[in-house]
């Protein structure tokens, strides 16, 4: 018997098939999206803001580091304590919440789908184990590999084929969706209490940052991706960095795209658009980057907004953190991990009293609002870094109205008068842009809008989100309210969110790539590999590669070889 | 005044490996302008499950109350599985006439506790205002911050009649304590400000402390070697050598004072 249901009287807001804001019904059976339905169970929208379920491009929500942060900030998890109900296990934490709230409150806020952008290999079945344990989401999760003595040898040689080779035996082998880069060559380069500029030597392996960058993106084009590399550059968090980062947009710049899409995915862009030499003379340079993605097609960004407040900062990039932690004196813990990368975690206060954070906090802003095309644009705030993904709908509501930003404004340090554009930009974002940066445009920048995400043309995986709010409203409050409960959350069919209750929690999938190498390469890279295994690992070869029992409910993509 | 009785039944307390009770519920500003049925139907956690107040305790009301000032709770039967006595208390007072189980008095704000026994660890933790008496001995973590915070007690009045266990005033910030015997090691660890007394003996008093007073009437073991004698000088008519610390924190954030015999 087939399972349908009939959402009626809706408001849609469907970008990717050009729908904007049309009463229109949405017909599902068994899953999907289709045209027509015999005997569905009825939802009424009344008028209601309709749209796909939320595609999240880049939060870390599960994983060795994200469990670290648990384990460490146990007066986190007193911040988010909820009991457990008939439908929901019980919940903890606010900026790092354990799996079941991140599942729940995701689902509340109308997202379905979240990428966990920084896989440690070697740590990929914790990060899988995790991710089983998140109810409802579908998900995805970029292993590191842009720090691993493999790469770097790869990259000093030059040889881009084997790098494809070992990129695609290393997505495999982790059930992994992408190339994520984090600080390329300085977390290496931590291992021995160093950092590296974009064109710094990494040392003992005579490669710069700037060609594993290049050789990287290269690789990545061998293959038919559904994403770009991810990038997280060098020198986050510094004054000054912007030239930095606009140096690495540079780099990829002649590099051709196997498929529609950008070649360089540049993330929480807000913390790499810094002006000024020190934190004295710190500003904003986000006008420098927005200008840069005006006039260039080959790179989309996510923004990595401040949301104020307490949060957990944790990355990839070890020696931001130990920064971090010098600055504010807060505990901090750090870790690596063997040939590939490492870690840092420490908590940290977004204050809108400090002139240093109230310029963040603009600048995420500033992004989105300069960046005159939406589909570059991803809604992301590094969650937790630049703090957590609950507070989304603070930030919709902020770049949905002006008089928010100006009155927020005025609350805060004058900072913002003197060193940040956010008060003197008018633009609003109307719910079409918004439906954009969350959900159409982030599946377009993953490549899963060939998968059923980010839109709901017939045939879409069933997604579907619907906010207690007409099209008409203009109340910043009203507006936040309602994307941060909806009326109803759909997941594949099933209604998993009524009035901005939990009502089912079902099982996510995971999506995963399948890059096909050409065989010949694979086995002219192996015996690299396992040299690499028998005399620096501290596993064996045999027992890497994550067996099929870490993805019980696998969505496979393949990407074939080009040409 | 009003006088609100409220006896755990010896059952509850005695039964099912001895369930703890949360009693979180049942302070005087929560219970007041209840009827006895309607105090007999609030909520409490006993283990798992959320029971009413009535299937727990027997309850008496005798009296009228104005404001919740004006509403003392006496709590009877054995307490020493019952948590979270007068957490969050705003304001009115409770009586509780047995040892006491953790987390009594936590985050409260104002009103009055008297603790006829002893009280269990985390006593007072992150304190706001308010007074709590134990007349026993207290255990450990007392007017501590919780795990992982950086803000203990802050204010209000806490006096203890017999000992206390490890970590007092860890992270406190205001208010005062005072305990009539000795301390466990570390009482005043990471201090920022207020005062504590300890009448009676401690060891390594005021490790990291950056602010605040701590003063030993008793004998000091293992005093922290990072601490520096500033003079010797005369607190409540009785000689005490004055100590500044913890240099352990840097010179500059030791703002710390320690008064020793």
């Amino acid at each position: 018997m087939a399972i349908e249901l009939l959402i009626k009287n809706g408001v849609v807001y469907d970008p990717i098939n050009g729908v904007n804001g049309e009463k229109k019904d949405i017909c599902i059976r068994d899953g999907k999206v289709v045209a027509e339905v015999k005997n569905p169970t009825v939802l009424d929208a009344k008028g209601r803001v309709v749209m796909p379920g939320g595609v999240d491009v880049h939060a870390h929500i599960a994983g060795g580091k994200v469990n670290s942060g648990r384990l460490f900030r146990p007066e986190d998890g007193r911040r988010g304590s909820e009991p457990k109900t008939t439908a929901c296990r019980a919940c903890s934490g606010y900026s790092v919440p354990n799996t079941f709230a991140t599942g729940y409150r995701y689902a509340k806020m109308g997202y379905t789908f979240v990428m966990e952008p920084a896989m440690p290999p070697l740590a990929a079945r914790h990060t899988h184990e995790e991710l089983i344990d998140t109810p409802i989401l579908d998900n995805a999760t970029i292993p590191l590999i842009d720090n691993n003595w493999m790469t770097m040898d790869y990259v000093k040689s030059g040889d881009i084929d084997l790098l494809a080779a070992y990129i695609a035996w290393i997505i495999k082998a982790t059930k992994g969706y992408g190339v994520k880069v984090v600080n390329p060559g300085g977390t290496e380069a931590w291992a021995w209490a160093k950092n590296c500029d974009l064109n710094d030597a990494v040392p003992h392996f005579d490669v710069t940052p700037a060609e594993i960058v290049k050789a990287l993106a290269e690789a990545n084009e061998k293959f038919e991706m559904p994403h770009s590399i991810h990038v997280h550059g060098n020198m986050l968090g510094h004054p000054g960095n912007y030239e930095m980062t606009l140096d690495t947009y540079d780099l990829v710049k002649g590099v051709k795209a196997t498929k529609d899409r950008p070649v360089m995915h540049a993330t929480h862009t807000q913390f790499f658009a810094y002006g000024g030499t020190t934190w004295g003379d710190f500003e904003s340079k986000a006008k420098a980057i927005a200008d840069y993605v005006n006039n260039n097609e080959h790179v989309s960004i996510d923004l990595g907004s401040v949301i104020l407040g307490d949060t957990t900062t944790m990355t990839a990039d070890g020696p931001m953190e130990y920064s971090l932690h010098q600055i504010t004196g807060r505990k901090w813990t750090n870790h690596d991990v063997e040939l590939e990368t490492g870690s840092g975690i420490t908590p940290f206060l977004y204050s809108g009293k400090v002139s240093v954070h109230t310029l963040q906090w603009a600048i995420g802003m500033e992004l989105a609002l300069l960046i005159k095309d939406p589909w570059k644009v991803a809604l992301t705030t590094d969650h937790p870094n630049a703090g957590p993904f609950v507070g989304y709908p603070i930030l919709i509501s902020m770049l949905m109205s002006k008089k928010r930003r100006d009155e927020s404004a005025a609350d805060m340090h004058s900072a913002i008068y003197k060193k940040a554009e956010l008060p003197s930009i008018d633009r609003e974002l109307d719910l079409y842009e918004i439906a954009i940066i969350t959900r159409a445009g982030t599946a377009k920048i993953l490549g899963l809008d060939a998968h059923g995400k980010g839109h709901l043309g017939l045939g879409a995986d069933a997604d579907v989100a619907i906010y207690d709010i007409t099209p008409e409203e203009r109340d910043a409050g009203k507006i936040q309210k309602a994307f941060l409960n909806t009326k109803y959350t759909i997941k594949g069919g099933q209604v998993v969110v009524m009035d901005g209750e939990v009502v089912a929690a079902p099982a996510g999938r995971t999506f995963f790539v399948t890059p096909e190498c050409d065989p010949k390469l694979t086995e002219e890279m192996m015996p690299n590999l396992k040299d690499k295994f028998e005399h620096y690992y501290s596993v064996t070869f045999a027992n890497y590669p994550v067996q099929d029992a870490y993805v019980p409910n696998p969505y496979e993509i393949k990407a074939p070889m080009r040409g | 005044m009003q006088t609100i009785r409220l006896k755990l039944r010896e059952e509850v307390a005695v039964r099912n490996a001895r369930i703890p009770v949360d009693a979180s519920s049942l302070t005087p500003d929560k219970l007041f302008g209840k009827r006895e049925s309607e105090i007999k139907a609030v909520k409490v956690w006993w283990g798992n499950r959320e029971e009413n107040t009535g299937e727990l305790f027997d309850v008496s009301v005798e009296g009228e109350a104005g404001s919740a000032e004006e509403v003392k709770t006496v709590m009877e039967g054995d307490l020493s599985r019952v948590k979270h006595i007068g957490e969050g208390m705003k304001a009115g007072e409770i009586e509780a006439n047995s040892d006491v189980d953790m987390h009594c008095g936590a985050m409260m704000a104002g009103g009055r506790i008297t603790v006829k026994g002893n009280a269990d660890c985390w006593a007072g933790r992150e304190m706001r205002g308010g007074e709590l008496i134990i007349e026993g001995d207290a255990g450990d973590n007392l007017c501590a911050m919780y795990r992982g915070e950086m803000t203990g007690m802050t204010g209000g009045r806490v006096v203890v009649g017999g000992n206390a266990g490890e970590c007092v005033g860890q992270y406190m910030a205001g208010g005062e304590i005072v305990i009539k015997r000795n301390v466990d090691i570390l009482a005043g660890l990471n201090m920022k400000g207020g005062k504590i007394t300890i009448e009676g003996d401690a060891v390594m008093p005021g490790a990291d402390m950056t602010g605040g007073e701590v003063v030993v009437k008793g004998k000091v073991l293992d005093m922290m070697p990072s601490f520096k004698f500033v003079e010797t000088t005369t607190v409540e008519g009785e000689e005490y050598k004055k100590y500044q610390g913890d240099l352990a924190m840097t010179e500059k954030k030791a703002k710390g004072v320690l008064y020793v015999r």
